[in-house]
């Protein structure tokens, strides 16, 4: 130890300060190394950065091309006035969307009396809806949960079916049409 | 700042006037006898009343494109009725209480057909 303390002493000055700087450096970052160990969450945080930012370019696209459409009733059907989704902007809509209005919801009662009558109890209540595109099935899915309280029994019952059409307020999209038959 | 409040309170006025004005009983008359009766969310009711009520033959047309072509009790669907689903599906038959309820014909947009007797909306196998 104290040979190489001498022969350090030994070394000229200019290479001693660049030996201390070099070893500040290394300091440094071993510093940050343990300190990013301890605290931070590394590759997983970069992940997470990433995603989110992808998530708000996909919501910036989509809003978007949400307020590039017209205004009123969007089908994914043919045979009507309304104006008629392309295969690309049904799926673009879908997954803008997360409203569902009431009629919406009435309308696929009518296949689902249980439902209904709960949704009826239970002042016009909803618990959850959900709008999802089916990659696997190139379709947009929509439905809604209720339950409640009825004649004694604690229900739930979940409708879900096809969402074929939806509102465009030029502001959002909303789902229109639930086709569960 | 009070020039805002002003502003926002006449703007509010002026948009329930407008809504107000758009809505309830449009033609005829919806106490007795035959009239048109406009909803908030744009629902028409097209047909006869009876004591403020839904009575007799009527059209009601909700905006997401359902229409009910038939006879009302009690402000309900009862009685022989037909319903357009958005997609061009209907349902042509018996109805009550709001339901499909009795004998009728569940005919698909792309023409198959289930006939039958329906209970509350669904079909009795």
């Amino acid at each position: 130890m104290e040979v190489s303390k001498n022969s350090f002493k030994t070394l000229s000055e200019p290479v001693r300060q660049f030996s201390g700087l070099v070893g500040i450096i290394i300091l440094i970052f071993i510093t940050f190394f343990v300190l990013n160990n301890i605290f931070g969450e590394g590759d997983e945080l970069v992940a997470k950065m990433k995603i989110e930012e992808e998530r708000i370019a996909e919501e910036r696209k989509l809003n978007k091309l949400i307020s590039s459409l017209p205004s009123g009733v969007l089908v994914s059907f043919d045979g009507t006035d309304n104006f008629k989704l392309s295969d690309e902007l049904y799926k673009a809509v879908c997954k803008a969307t997360k409203l569902i209005p009431q009629r919406a919801i009435m309308g696929a009662n009518f296949l689902n009396f249980r439902a209904h009558e709960i949704y009826t109890i239970n002042g016009n209540k909803i618990d959850e809806t959900f709008v999802k595109w089916d990659d696997e099935k190139n379709k947009c899915f929509a439905g809604f949960v209720v339950s409640g309280n009825n004649v004694g029994v604690d229900e739930t019952v979940t409708v879900s079916g096809e969402a074929l059409s939806f509102l465009s307020t030029g502001i959002d999209t909303r789902v229109y049409f639930i086709k569960n038959f | 700042m009070k020039k805002l409040i002003f502003f926002i309170l006449f703007s509010s006025l002026i948009t329930s006037l407008a809504l107000a004005r758009s809505t309830g009983c449009k033609q005829g008359n919806c106490d007795n006898g035959y009239g048109k009766w406009v909803y908030t969310d744009k629902t028409t009711y097209e047909g006869e009343w009876v004591a403020t009520k839904k009575h007799g033959q009527g059209t009601e047309t909700w905006p997401n494109g359902y229409i009910y072509k038939g006879e009302f009790k009690e402000s309900q669907w009862n009685g022989i009725g037909i319903l357009f689903f958005p997609d061009g599906s209907t349902y042509e038959g018996e109805w009550a209480n709001g339901f499909m309820n009795g004998e009728g014909t569940f005919t698909w947009s792309d023409g198959k057909q289930k006939k039958g007797i329906w209970k509350n909306g669904s079909f009795q196998e």
